[in-house]
C-alpha cells in the first residue's frame, strides 16, 4: 500500500536536491510547482471529493497573496507572521462567503463564486490606496536565517507542498473526508446519515480557501512583484485544469496534474493565443476522454490504490 | 439612461443565448461570449476586409457562428452532456480559451483593437433636450427585431415547439418522436447564431479584441440571473435592467462602478431570490 505516498516522497526529494544543480530558472519553475500543488489540492478537495464546483480559488489565492505581501508592506510584519496570516484571511473569506453560497448548489453556486472572483479582482484594481491597483507593486524580499532569499522560500515552498498533501490525503480518510465524499456522492443520502450538509460543506470551503491563500502568500514571496492579473479567469482554469488531467478526487492526481499544467505552461511560454488553444483543448480532451484524468489510468496499473477515487455522483438539479 | 438602453438591449441578446442553452440542456455554456467574439470577428471579416455590405457580414456572422456552435457542441459536449455537471461546465471553460486563443493568433496580429466602421452618420439628433445617437437608436431596433424574430421562430415553427418540448421534460420529448441530441446541438447552433447577430449590432458601437467575449458574457450572464435563468421574457427585461443600473451607476456614484454593478447584481439575485425576477423552476436534464 501507500505507494502514492512513496513516489511522492521520492519526487519532494529529488526537488529537494534540484537547487544543488540547478540554474535560477529551473529553481523558478520548481517552486512554482510546489505553488501549484499546494492550489491543486486544496481546490481538489473542494471540487473532487466534496462536489462543490466553484470558481472562487484564483480569487482565494488572490487574497492569500494580497493579504500576506500587504501585511508586510504596509504594518512591515516579518514574513512568517504575514504568510500564515494572509492564509488566515483567506479561510476567514472563504468560509463567509461559503455561508450565503452553500445555500445555492450545483450550477448556482458556480455563477456565485464567478461573480464573486469577479468582484474580487474589481476591488485588487481600483482600491488603490491600499491594492496600489492595476499596476501591482514590488513585494520586499523575505530573510531566511543561513540561506538566500531565493533558496529559502523554494524551500519553504516544497516543505509546505508536501506537508499539506500528506495532510489532505490524510484528511479525505478522517471522518470529515469521508463527509465530504458523502456529500459529493449523494445530498440527501448524507443528511439521512446524519451528516451536517452546511457544515460539511463550509468546512471544504475553508480548507480550500486555506490552501489557496498559503499557495498565494508563497507566490506573492517567490515573485517579489504582486499583480491582479495573476489572479484572474485564466488561472482559475488553469487550476481547473491541473485536478481534471490529474483526477477529480485524487491527491495523486492533484499533484500530476499540477505538473502536467506547468510543463505546458513553461512550454508555450512565448506564445499566449497558443496557451489558451492549448489549455482550452487539453480541459475538453480530459473530460471527454478521459474523465478519472491521469490517476485514473495510474489507479489500473498493480499495487497502486488510491482509496476514494470514485467518478462523482451525478449532481443533484440546483 | 438612453445608452443604457443601448447596451441593455445588447445585454438582453447575450441573456437570450445563455437561457436557451440552458433550457434545453440545464448547463451554462461558458464559451457563449466567446461565440459572440469570434462571430464579431467574422462581421469584421467579411465587411471590413472584404468589402460586403452590412447585412450580408450580418447574415455570414449568424450562419458562421450557427455552424460553429453545431460543431462545438458535436465535438465537445454531446460526450459529457450526460455525465454529470462538473465535467460539462469544463468543456465549455475549455472552449472558451480555445476561441480566444484562436481569435487572438487569427485576428490579433493586425491590432490589438479593431475598429468596426459606424453604420450611419455618427452626428447626434436632438429632440428638445434629448441627445439621441442615431447609432444608438439603429443597434437599440436592431436587438429588438431579432428578439422578435426569435420570439416566432420558437412559438410558430415546429423545431421551435420540438425545443419547448425537450425543454419542458425530454423523456416525454423523446417518447413522442423528438430526437433530444439533435435538439440540444440546435440550442447550441441558435444560441450561438443570436450572438452572432448580438455581435454584428455591437461591434459599430464598441472595438473588437479577443477579450471581449468574457466581459460580454458576464454582463449578459448577470441579465440572464436577473431575469431568472429559466424565463426568455426574463432575459430581455434582465438585459435592460443590468444596462441601466450600469449607466446609473457610473453616471452617478463612479465610472469604475459600470464594471461592477454586474457582478454585485448577481450575487444579490443569487443570494435572495436564486429564481430571478421571472424564472421557473430549473429545467430537468436529459
Amino acid at each position: 500500500m501507500r505507494q502514492p505516498v512513496l513516489l511522492g516522497l521520492a519526487g519532494a526529494l529529488a526537488l529537494a536536491v534540484l537547487p544543488l544543480v540547478a540554474n535560477p530558472y529551473l529553481l523558478f519553475v520548481g517552486n512554482q510547482l510546489a505553488i501549484f500543488v499546494i492550489l491543486a489540492v486544496g481546490l481538489n478537495l473542494l471540487v473532487g471529493y466534496c462536489g462543490q464546483l466553484a470558481f472562487s480559488h484564483a480569487a482565494l489565492s488572490g487574497i492569500g497573496a494580497y493579504g500576506t505581501a500587504l501585511l508586510k508592506v504596509h504594518l512591515g510584519l516579518p514574513f512568517f507572521l504575514a504568510l500564515p496570516c494572509g492564509a488566515l484571511l483567506a479561510t476567514a473569506v472563504g468560509l463567509a462567503i461559503s455561508y450565503p453560497a452553500l445555500r445555492l448548489s450545483g450550477l448556482y453556486l458556480s455563477l456565485a463564486t464567478l461573480a464573486f472572483a469577479q468582484f474580487t479582482l474589481w476591488v485588487f484594481m481600483n482600491w488603490e490606496a491600499v491594492t496600489f491597483g492595476a499596476g501591482g507593486f514590488r513585494v520586499p524580499a523575505p530573510s531566511y536565517p543561513l540561506i538566500g532569499a531565493g533558496l529559502g522560500t523554494y524551500y519553504l515552498s516544497l516543505a509546505l507542498a508536501v506537508l499539506l498533501a500528506l495532510a489532505a490525503a490524510s484528511l479525505v480518510r478522517s471522518r470529515l473526508g469521508r463527509a465530504m465524499i458523502a456529500v459529493r456522492d449523494g445530498e440527501v443520502a448524507a443528511e439521512a446519515l446524519g451528516i451536517n450538509l452546511l457544515r460539511t460543506k463550509a468546512m471544504a470551503f475553508g480548507l480550500s480557501a486555506f490552501y489557496a491563500g498559503v499557495a498565494g502568500g508563497l507566490q506573492a514571496l517567490m515573485l517579489g512583484y504582486m499583480a491582479p492579473e495573476s489572479f484572474d479567469l485564466f488561472h482559475m482554469a488553469l487550476m481547473k485544469a491541473m485536478i481534471v488531467v490529474g483526477g477529480l478526487g485524487s491527491i495523486a492526481g492533484s499533484v500530476i496534474g499540477a505538473g502536467a499544467v506547468l510543463f505546458l505552461l513553461e512550454g508555450l511560454r512565448a506564445f499566449k493565443g497558443a496557451q489558451e488553444i492549448a489549455f482550452g483543448s487539453l480541459l475538453i480532451a480530459a473530460v471527454v476522454f478521459a474523465p478519472r484524468g491521469l490517476a485514473g489510468a495510474l489507479n489500473r496499473l498493480p499495487r497502486w490504490r488510491e482509496s476514494y477515487l470514485r467518478r462523482p455522483a451525478r449532481d443533484a438539479a440546483p | 439612461m438612453l445608452s443604457g438602453l443601448t447596451t441593455g438591449s445588447i445585454y438582453a441578446l447575450v441573456a437570450l443565448g445563455i437561457v436557451l442553452v440552458y433550457k434545453a440542456t440545464g448547463t451554462i455554456n461558458f464559451a457563449h461570449g466567446d461565440q459572440l467574439m469570434i462571430a464579431g470577428f467574422l462581421a469584421y471579416t467579411l465587411h471590413v476586409m472584404l468589402g460586403l455590405p452590412y447585412l450580408v457580414a450580418m447574415l455570414g456572422a449568424v450562419i458562421g457562428s450557427f455552424l460553429l456552435g453545431a460543431l462545438a457542441e458535436r465535438i465537445g459536449f454531446r460526450a459529457v452532456l450526460r455525465s454529470n455537471l462538473i465535467n460539462v461546465v469544463l468543456a465549455t471553460l475549455g472552449l472558451s480559451f480555445v476561441l480566444k486563443g484562436v481569435a487572438r493568433l487569427t485576428w490579433g496580429g493586425i491590432s490589438d483593437y479593431l475598429s468596426f466602421p459606424p453604420l450611419v452618420s455618427p452626428d447626434p439628433i436632438m429632440i428638445g433636450d434629448l441627445i439621441l445617437l442615431p447609432q444608438q437608436l439603429v443597434v437599440t431596433a436592431g436587438a429588438l427585431v431579432v428578439m422578435g424574430l426569435f420570439a416566432l421562430f420558437f412559438r410558430l415553427t415546429t423545431i421551435g415547439r420540438a425545443m419547448q418540448a425537450t425543454a419542458d421534460n425530454p423523456k416525454a420529448a423523446r417518447l413522442v418522436g423528438i430526437r433530444v441530441e439533435h435538439i440540444h446541438m440546435l440550442a447550441f447552433a441558435v444560441g450561438a447564431a443570436v450572438a452572432g447577430a448580438g455581435a454584428t449590432l455591437m461591434a459599430p458601437l464598441t472595438l473588437l479584441y479577443p477579450d471581449i467575449g468574457f466581459t460580454l458574457f458576464i454582463k449578459g450572464f448577470a441579465a440572464a440571473v436577473l431575469g431568472g435563468l429559466t424565463s426568455l421574457p426574463g432575459a430581455l427585461v434582465g438585459g435592460l435592467a443590468i444596462g441601466i443600473v450600469e449607466a446609473l451607476a457610473a453616471g452617478y456614484i463612479h465610472s469604475s462602478f459600470l464594471e461592477v454593478s454586474a457582478f454585485i447584481a448577481i450575487m444579490l439575485t443569487l443570494v435572495l431570490r436564486p429564481r430571478g425576477l421571472m424564472g421557473g423552476p430549473p429545467p430537468r436534464r436529459a
